[in-house]
């Protein structure tokens, strides 16, 4: 795909491609694909966030379905008090993103695994939060909605205009990621990941990259809660539980850690898994979840998204090497753990 | 017979070839040099001892063939590398780091005794035996490097750019306590040195690397004599 | 009083519980430098094996004992098949092979036990005793007595001998213990094993409360989480007094406190280990970390 995509006219027209395929999609498929199609696009801005605070930030976060749930709840109160669905939708963004941006504000001097705790703390207080404020959440029973129907002059099914919601939602989130990542801000994500106080000497405060990069990572969250409630219609307690920010977290590593195309194979990852494993034989699902997230991992320790690379390496590994240079296979012992050694 | 021998050791990272057929020997209670430009090879030649990476050829120790040995079991047969970066164990104490150092060995007196050896010798761990490795300056904590590789009573230290990042004065004092320790412990070296000066108070020769192979070798004095290698390593 | 008394121990009770997995994941950080979510599974596989056994007929001491010689050899195995491949890579590469652990674990449990929940037998008589007016149950006194033996011969084993420097020394910098000839592999085996044989411990003691199945631990690896951070991730003793906190505190606000009560009393100790934190970042007994560049 790297190479493929490489020079510019192939990157236009694979995306053109992209487009025309976003766009009809929906137009031949099933309620059912189109729903897991749409939940794709919903999981996969949940991963954006999640990816930009942790794969390009190297921040752990482990409270990603706490703003996920947020938003979803945002958006339900919001179709029971008839506010107009733009209105939600900012407020699902914004809302997350001060409660990210104030828990981060207090968070982020903190490092490693004592910010993960923090993080680990959202979903945790969350849940039994959601069950308690009743007249706010619908209590554990949750909030059934619905809403965003197909407008009459469309023409299209519900499935299919909620589907175009959500992929329209995603697609600009996509493409601002993706300028973001690559700016100066991406840099000092990039730097404050490297080495905090290296960044601190080269003018970057590691604190405010850190908050700046939550904030982004809860406002995503949000939004993708929005367009949870858009394709799935109800929203419950167990929309945001701590176990669903672990399976987040580890979509974004198979999907790819700080790549935007890892992002979305990671969403696909995660929504397609449970429904195929599911197909095998449901009473297993967790079993053969967690064998193919072990194999991926084996396989592809960078990611869905190095598959392309991994291929073209092991074809490029056929031809014999010089005469006279050890190969792989006269090594009689282990490699030690030297992936960090310098070569001199 | 000589303590350690290479004959002919290729290495690679990869498909990056880094040695090509290095050959060279050190006597018992020798200490030889390995000299050269960044990226010659002499970090690389080091850690194909040890059993770092991966190579061909035939490395002897004391006889045997030791290539295809993993870090630790080099080891635990004599070898004690130090390697570049000085490799102290940042969230152990200084004391700790030194056990840590003599692992293998079952001879708890002399272990007590060695530790207060390596004290007296580095003076400044002496004050910061309970700091956390990680919290000392560059130099204390090559200091500890070197004196973690002597608690393992190898037969042989493999010492990698011990003077890299350290003030000239902090440098000297570690190349003065190696000597020290080379004479008293009657333990070989092969000393990887960017600083030639540094390495010439320690070794008896030496063998200059130049992109992965031996340009020439010869005793201290020999090579302290030519021209090149004067400008190349000593400043002139 | 009585009733204070009461709750506080059954919040000790509960706190050492979250003690054991805590101690669990501090081992198999010390060991490894991981947060190894699989410890949830890995116990709860360990205490099926205990189950099975006991089911058998076999004593609920010696089904124990069992356990955790399987939950040993269990979390040996699983390092050196699984776990091995991913180290010197990017970590987070390798906790997500945890969980990928511990979904795999959960789903081999389920498949030979289902996932409905049985009941265990206990370890301890089902009998309550009387302690300054409170009526406190035998198991919450056994419970928290092994707790208390097994903390202090962890801290032992870190402080006092070769193997514990040893786990140290290879948690920290793998490379350079392994030229200073420790043998890094055995050691990160011996790790996960003894972690593992731990999270054995764990599920057989509070199954005959929670009853046994294949999610029996989760709620618990998050209560177990949040007790390793706080109390620093490398240190045993602050594991469990952290654990034993969060139990009383939880309890404490669940039976005091009207607006919190049962449902939300969860809330107030993580409401509590984020203010601490935020105070005190390298948690209430970790070492404060220097670093230079």
């Amino acid at each position: 795909m790297n190479t493929f995509f490489a020079s510019r006219p192939r990157r236009i027209a694979g995306l053109v491609v992209l487009a025309v395929v976003l766009v009809l999609a929906p137009l031949v498929s099933s309620p059912y694909i189109n729903y897991q199609l749409s939940s794709i696009a919903v999981f996969a801005v949940a991963i954006l966030g999640l990816n930009i605070v942790m794969g390009y930030t190297g921040q752990v976060s482990l409270g990603q379905s706490a703003f996920l749930g947020l938003g979803a709840y945002i958006a339900a109160y919001g179709v029971l008090h008839d506010w107009p669905p733009v209105l939600s939708l900012v407020l699902c963004a914004v809302i997350p993103a001060v409660v990210g941006m104030l828990v981060a504000l207090a968070a982020a001097r903190l490092r490693g695994l004592a910010l993960a705790m923090i993080t680990l703390a959202l979903p945790i207080v969350g849940v039994p939060l959601a069950r308690r404020l009743t007249d706010l959440t619908g209590g554990s029973q949750g909030r059934v909605v619905s809403w965003l129907r197909a407008p009459e002059a469309t023409g299209l099914a519900n499935d299919q205009w909620r589907y175009y919601v959500v992929v329209v939602i995603a697609v600009v989130a996509f493409a601002l990621a993706h300028n973001l990542v690559r700016g100066r801000i991406g840099r000092s994500f990039a730097i404050v990941k490297e080495n905090e106080a290296v960044a601190l000497s080269m003018g970057v405060s590691p604190y405010r990259t850190k908050v700046l990069a939550f904030t982004i990572a809860s406002l995503l969250g949000g939004v993708s809660g929005f367009m949870y409630l858009a394709v799935v219609q109800y929203t419950s307690p167990e929309t945001l539980t701590f176990f669903t920010s672990i399976n987040l977290v580890a979509a974004m590593v198979i999907g790819g850690s700080a790549s935007i195309v890892g992002t979305a194979l990671g969403a696909a990852y995660y929504v397609l898994v449970p429904v195929l494993a599911g197909q095998v034989n449901s009473s297993r699902t967790a079993l053969i979840s967690g064998a193919i997230l072990l194999a991926v991992l084996f396989l592809l320790p960078a990611g869905l998204v190095s598959l392309p690379r991994r291929l073209a390496s092991l074809l490029r590994r056929r031809p014999q090497p010089a005469a006279g240079a050890p190969t792989p296979d006269d090594a009689t012992h282990r490699a030690p753990a030297s992936s960090t050694a310098t070569t001199e | 017979m000589s303590l350690l021998e290479l004959e002919d050791v290729t290495a690679a990272y990869g498909h990056a070839q880094v040695l090509h057929g290095i050959s060279f020997s050190l006597p018992e209670n020798g200490a030889t040099g390995l000299l050269g430009a960044n990226g010659a090879g002499k970090t690389t030649t080091l850690r194909a001892i040890s059993g770092m990476v991966r190579t061909t050829g035939r490395i002897l120790f004391e006889g045997r063939d030791i290539s295809g040995l993993g870090p630790d079991r080099t080891a635990h047969l004599g070898i004690a590398h130090v390697p570049e970066g000085r490799g102290t164990i940042g969230q152990l104490s200084v004391r700790d780091n030194l056990l840590v150092g003599a692992y293998q060995r079952r001879d708890r007196k002399q272990i007590a005794t060695d530790v207060d050896y390596v004290l007296d010798l580095f003076p400044n761990l002496q004050q910061r035996v309970k700091s956390n490795a990680a919290a000392l300056s560059g130099g204390e904590q090559q200091m500890l490097a070197v004196a973690r590789a002597f608690m393992a009573k190898p037969r042989v230290i493999l010492l990698d750019e011990a003077s890299l990042g350290l003030a000239p004065s902090t440098a000297r004092r570690v190349y003065d306590a190696i000597v020290r320790l080379r004479h008293e412990a009657q333990v070989s070296m092969v000393v990887v040195e960017q600083n030639a000066n540094l390495a010439f108070s320690v070794v008896d020769d030496a063998t200059v690397l130049e992109t992965g192979r031996v340009a020439l070798s010869g005793s201290r004095d020999e090579l302290m004599g030519m021209d090149a290698v004067r400008r190349a390593y000593l400043g002139g | 009083m009585s009733y204070f008394i009461q709750v506080v121990v059954d919040g000790l009770s509960n706190g050492a519980i979250y003690a054991a997995i805590a101690l669990a994941i501090v081992l198999v950080f010390r060991a490894t430098g991981l947060v190894n979510f699989a410890q949830g599974g890995m116990a709860v596989a360990a205490t099926f094996v205990a189950f099975a056994l006991t089911r058998a007929g076999v004593p609920v001491l010696l089904a124990l004992i069992a356990a955790v010689v399987f939950g040993f050899v269990l979390g040996g195995v699983l390092e050196r098949v699984v776990m091995r491949h991913f180290e010197g890579g990017d970590p987070d590469t390798a906790v997500v092979a945890t969980i990928a652990l511990l979904v795999l674990l959960t789903g081999l449990s389920a498949l030979f036990f289902g996932y409905e929940p049985h009941p265990f037998p206990s370890l301890f008589p089902n009998r309550t005793i009387g302690f300054l007016g409170a009526f406190v149950s035998l198991r919450s006194i056994g419970t928290i007595a092994v707790l208390l033996v097994i903390m202090a011969a962890l801290q032992l084993l870190f402080r006092y001998t070769k193997l514990g420097l040893a786990m140290r020394a290879v948690a920290d910098n793998p490379q350079s213990s392994a030229l200073s000839g420790l043998p890094v592999s055995r050691l990160l085996m011996i790790g996960w094993g003894l972690a593992a044989a731990l999270g054995a411990i764990a599920g057989v003691l509070v199954a005959p409360q929670l009853f046994i199945s294949p999610g029996m631990l989760d709620f618990v690896l998050v209560y177990a989480l949040a007790a390793a951070i706080l109390g620093g991730l490398d240190s045993p003793v602050g594991a469990v007094v952290a654990a034993a906190f969060i139990g009383v505190v939880e309890n404490l606000a669940g039976a005091y406190l009207d607006f919190i009560g049962d449902d939300l009393k969860i809330a107030v100790p993580f409401v509590a280990v984020i203010v601490i934190l935020i105070v005190r970042p390298q948690g209430l007994f970790g070492r404060k970390v220097t670093v230079r560049v």
